[in-house]
């Protein structure tokens, strides 16, 4: 084996970035997540023409380009359209296993994301199974909440 | 519609799936491309009179990453575009500027190279801070909840999803252009399975467009984009993708039918042949059986062979052009091979996407 030449061992450094934020959420999105955190409601605004409810709520709709109006409130019940059961360990989220997915609310025409908890993830793959069936779902509003869309999470309304 | 006037024509490609090659910086990893898609193009850089550029800051690490990245794709006096966004409409920008007459030839690049960072948490960070960010969805999550939608309506398809997965493992290693060693695989959530995963690399991919007739021509692209909102998207008929495919096989006057190849981009194997799916290409349910018995069908090996953002539609598109011209090797699909389509998405989570039509001159 060649001893290696130090003028020509190739060199790595480490790279970091962590620059800081002020993100505003303007005034829809505001009170969308303050009647969260006052009132324990779950809110979506009305799209004009079309009539459709939005959740999360939201200034505008972007597929018929036109201001919202009409404050709705939705669920709190719905049904778990999609999920994800995230097995590994991310930074920053919850020890797994745990249940991600999207619920629309009675009275909504969109989704909206969240953990879904009170799921036996004993057997993953059994677990992932039961879901496919579009369980019906209840949101749970923490009791110390922030003005966060971790103020509140799905648990199921009946076993699966 | 007709052969332009001003037709964009593919002049040459090259493309370069490495991982963590201390030898080389990204810089050095992108000139070693451009001039090996120069050297398949029989051209100089002297001929060259514009640069579009596909790159990332978030993937690079580099905060305005293309002023380090596009010297090392020519860019030095040159009318320079810079684009963070998928490589396959960089392609499509460098050939409107050459089928309007700004341009004579273009040197289309993209790069991402996993190996300086952590794509899969970087993605999350594209995220809305307010609604998704703190839920941590990443670029490979929303191949998870789409897969599930899918399962829900086909059960009881494991057999076409192993052979699926065979299939393009199969096809990868095949195809000397894949990465041979080092890489990973993102961690993926269920109902999604680890051998469904892209493999992580470094890559860089060149193209020289140009209006001088050549072996194949750009005939036709088209562009999408769905909603923002992952929540108001229908995942499963993934409308940007289909009309972005429409799009461009309408500016070609061409149908489905009328292509003899196709290269899929997707996050996951499930996204690659779910497209099948999508395009009309697979009835209902039957992707993954496509993906795996049919020719010309994503004969790269997809992302099996090495994947990173932004670079992957500007790879499909190259690998489009090697199929047409004999040039692919070991995955060469036999026989005559007319028109083929390439398709290329932007995050977050296949939020847009392009399609564009090649064929033979």
């Amino acid at each position: 084996m060649q001893t290696p030449d130090p003028i020509s061992k190739p060199i790595t450094i480490a790279g970091h970035w962590n620059f800081e934020y002020r993100y505003f959420a303007g005034a829809v999105a505001s009170r969308f997540f303050n009647e969260i955190k006052i009132n324990r409601r779950i809110m979506g605004t009305r799209v004009p023409s079309t009539g459709r409810v939005l959740v999360p709520a939201r200034s505008f709709c972007d597929a018929s380009y036109e201001r919202t109006g009409e404050w709705v409130e939705v669920g709190p019940e719905g049904t778990l359209d999609i999920f994800t059961i995230v097995a590994a360990k991310f930074p920053g989220l919850p020890d797994p296993p745990f249940v991600m997915g999207y619920v629309t609310l009675d009275g909504a025409d969109t989704a909206v994301l969240n953990y879904v908890r009170g799921v036996d993830l004993t057997d993953i793959e059994a677990a992932g199974n039961k879901l496919m069936a579009k369980p019906r779902v209840r949101a749970i509003f923490s009791d110390v909440r922030e003005g966060r869309i971790t103020d509140f999470h799905f648990e199921l309304i009946a076993p699966i | 519609m007709g052969i332009s006037p001003n037709s964009a024509y593919i002049q040459g490609v090259a493309i370069s799936v490495t991982w963590a090659d201390a030898e080389r910086s990204l810089p050095d990893l992108i000139f070693e491309t451009v001039t090996g898609a120069l050297s398949n193009a029989g051209a100089k850089m002297a001929e060259m009179d514009s640069v579009v550029l596909a790159a990332h800051d978030l993937v690079d690490g580099r905060s305005l990453s293309s002023m380090v990245t596009a010297p090392a794709a020519g860019a030095y006096m040159r009318d320079e575009i810079r684009l963070a966004d998928d490589g396959l409409v960089a392609a499509s920008l460098a050939a409107a500027r050459i089928e309007a007459g700004e341009s004579e030839f273009s040197v289309v690049a993209a790069c991402g190279r996993a190996s300086e960072g952590d794509f899969q948490r970087t993605s999350q960070t594209a995220f809305d801070p307010f609604m998704i960010q703190p839920l941590g969805l990443d670029e490979f999550s929303l191949s998870a909840l789409r897969l599930s939608a899918w399962l829900q309506r086909h059960p009881g398809l494991e057999d076409s999803r192993r052979r699926a997965g065979q299939a393009r493992a199969r096809r990868a290693g095949s195809n000397g252009r894949a990465l041979k060693s080092g890489g990973h695989a993102p961690n993926l959530w269920h109902p999604l399975r680890q051998e469904e995963a892209p493999c992580m690399a470094d890559i860089v991919v060149a193209a020289i467009l140009g209006p001088r007739p050549a072996r194949v021509r750009i005939a036709g692209t088209g562009h999408s984009t769905d909603s923002s909102n992952v929540g108001d998207r229908d995942l499963l008929r993934m409308p940007s993708l289909a009309q972005a495919a429409e799009r461009a096989l309408s500016s070609a006057s061409m149908q489905s039918r009328d292509i003899d190849l196709f290269e899929l981009e997707g996050a996951t194997l499930f996204d690659e042949a779910y497209a099948l799916e999508v395009l009309g290409l697979a009835a209902p349910g039957q992707g993954f059986a496509t993906y795996a018995d049919g020719t010309g069908i994503n004969p790269s090996g997809g992302g099996a062979s090495g994947w990173c953002y932004p670079a992957m539609g500007l790879v499909r598109l190259a690998e489009c052009y090697l199929q047409l011209t004999g040039q692919a090797q070991g995955v060469q699909v036999p026989g005559r091979l007319r028109a083929a389509l390439a398709t290329g998405f932007s995050p977050v989570g296949a939020q847009s996407h392009g399609a564009m039509v090649l064929v033979t001159a």
